[in-house]
């Protein structure tokens, strides 16, 4: 399951699955879990400080806050506190952190049914 | 990096301000163009200027002697901490003029930053304290690398006797601001107490303390929010309240940069930022004994720089100064009525505490459940990657 990593790690699950594909899967796994939101994470291209996570996909209990959900994130990569982790939502937004994921979910689903979200450090500068 | 060449390329830089009639906005205050001209460039002038410097004294005995190519992070971070020095010590409204007489007190201000091993916030101590921060020397930093730095150097700063926190994960928690900024009095004691009970103010003190005493009990908070506004590119949505924390009289503003080259964001016009930049290099200025140092070099006497807001690098740490209580209240009511404008992202959010039940999460609990991933095995039996569940 584990080894899967490093060759996922190289095109973003948008590519790597069809919108026909990603349609029924969400379609699946929502009426087998409905009260559980279908979350991608995936580490931004261009990261060099963050790990990447052993896993993409999430199904996260809709009552869950962003914060918890962010603690949930860094705990599996083992950052310590003051190491800088962002969860960007579509490529874009910080989501409030007292948003529940149901809410994340109404508000920044994709068409395909997944919500997806991209992890960042920050950038570096120096010259 | 050729300083000449740095030197000409900023010189064309050095555009006179546009007569607008748009205010400019440096560091809280608004100022007009067409009538205060002589004013903001008196302010931007006062700002303490850390540029790259060469020839100083080499970091841990033997490093660098110069931070031209990899110190302009640093020297940004030293920008917005002498800034909230400046208020601390002097005030917003001090003034810096070419040759005029000034106090011990800014004396003791721009000492902090000279380069050599024993300021409170030399180019040495920051470079060596970050290695703590997984960073070798001569290493670039980001905002946060060197915020979390100055944080910790600003504890040896007796003199200063700051509370500086840094707001992760996009929050400031009210909570954990009071904690800090009233611990290290005596009676303050918040950490004594159970969580629940530390925003009960008054249950720190003694009952007879007078509400002008408890004001005094508040250290000076250094507010840092390290943020990433987008991932290439900043997210539109946050321009509005990114200008407003130009406007608000607590405002340190924002170290950031171009991708690569950091800058110290001041003040904004239009849709332009005004900012200090540190890629100049100087020589380093001889430590004196008198401890009137030459500061001539340490405070830039030219129309500052300006760029695009668009251009600005998505990975920013915005700066606020509460000198007391009340700034501190001021301040959480000016960000909670910028939320409630419409149309406009916040850019953080204002919390009172962090969730009771995650205040010591062991969240590694919640996932994953046995019983739900054998539902999903039934469901998923294609070599297909297949979803972490999570549970509560």
């Amino acid at each position: 399951m584990q080894s899967l990593r490093s060759s996922q790690s190289v095109r973003p699950f948008k590519q790597r699955k069809s919108f026909a594909t990603r349609l029924e899967e969400v379609a699946g796994i929502r009426a087998k879990f409905p009260t559980k939101v279908p979350v991608i994470v995936e580490r931004y291209q261009k990261e060099k400080y963050l790990p990447l996570l052993d896993k993409t996909k999430f199904l996260v209990p809709q009552e869950l806050t962003m914060t918890q959900f962010i603690t949930i994130i860094r705990s599996r990569m083992a950052l310590n506190a003051t190491q800088a982790f962002y969860l960007l939502v579509n490529n874009k937004s910080l989501a409030s952190m007292s948003l529940t994921l149901a809410e994340v979910y109404r508000d920044y689903k994709d068409e395909d049914g997944f919500v997806y979200m991209t992890y960042a450090s920050q950038e570096m500068f120096g010259c | 990096m050729d300083s000449t060449l740095t030197y000409d390329t900023l010189r064309f830089e050095y555009e006179d301000f546009p007569e607008t009639k748009d205010p400019v906005w440096i560091l809280g205050r608004k100022y007009s163009v067409i009538t205060e001209k002589e004013d903001i460039l008196l302010d931007v002038t006062s700002r303490l200027w850390f540029t790259y410097r060469k020839n100083f004294p080499a970091i841990g005995g033997t490093g660098p002697t110069s931070d031209t190519g990899w110190g302009c992070m640093l020297r940004c971070g030293q920008m917005i901490f002498a800034q909230a020095l400046v208020c601390r010590h002097l005030s917003r409204g001090w003034r810096w003029m070419k040759g005029k007489r000034q106090t011990n007190n800014y004396f003791n201000v721009l000492n902090a930053f000279i380069d050599k091993k024993d300021s409170y916030y030399s180019i040495h101590q920051i470079a060596q304290m970050g290695v703590g921060e997984g960073k070798s020397i001569c290493q670039w930093y980001g905002p946060n690398t060197v915020a979390q730095v100055l944080k910790k150097l600003a504890t040896f700063d007796t003199w200063s006797s700051l509370a500086v926190h840094i707001a992760m994960d996009n929050t400031v928690v009210m909570e954990e601001i009071r904690r800090l900024c009233r611990s290290s009095y005596p009676c303050a004691g918040a950490a004594a107490f159970p969580a629940a009970e530390t925003d009960l103010f008054s249950n720190g003190y003694p009952d007879e303390v007078e509400v002008s005493d408890r004001q005094s009990l508040w250290k000076p908070l250094v507010l840092l929010i390290p943020l990433r506004l987008g991932l290439t590119d900043i997210n539109e949505a946050y321009m509005e309240t990114l200008k407003h924390c130009f406007m608000m009289p607590q405002s340190l503003v924002v170290i950031g940069g171009k991708p690569n080259s950091a800058h110290y964001f001041i003040g904004y016009v239009g849709e332009e930022l005004i900012y200090l930049d540190p890629h100049t290099t100087q020589p380093a200025v001889e430590p004196s004994y008198s401890c009137h140092i030459p500061d001539e070099s340490f405070h830039c006497q030219h129309p500052p720089c300006r760029m695009s807001i668009t251009e600005l690098d998505p990975s920013v740490a915005v700066g606020f100064f509460c000198n007391t209580e009340e700034d501190f209240i001021d301040w959480c009511q000016q960000i909670k009525k910028l939320s409630l404008i419409r149309g406009v992202l916040p850019m953080f959010e204002l919390v009172e505490r962090q969730p009771s039940h995650f205040s010591n999460p062991d969240v590694s609990n919640l996932a994953p459940d046995s019983s739900d991933a054998d539902k999903l095995e039934r469901f998923f039996d294609s070599e297909d990657e297949d979803f972490e569940i999570l549970s509560l």
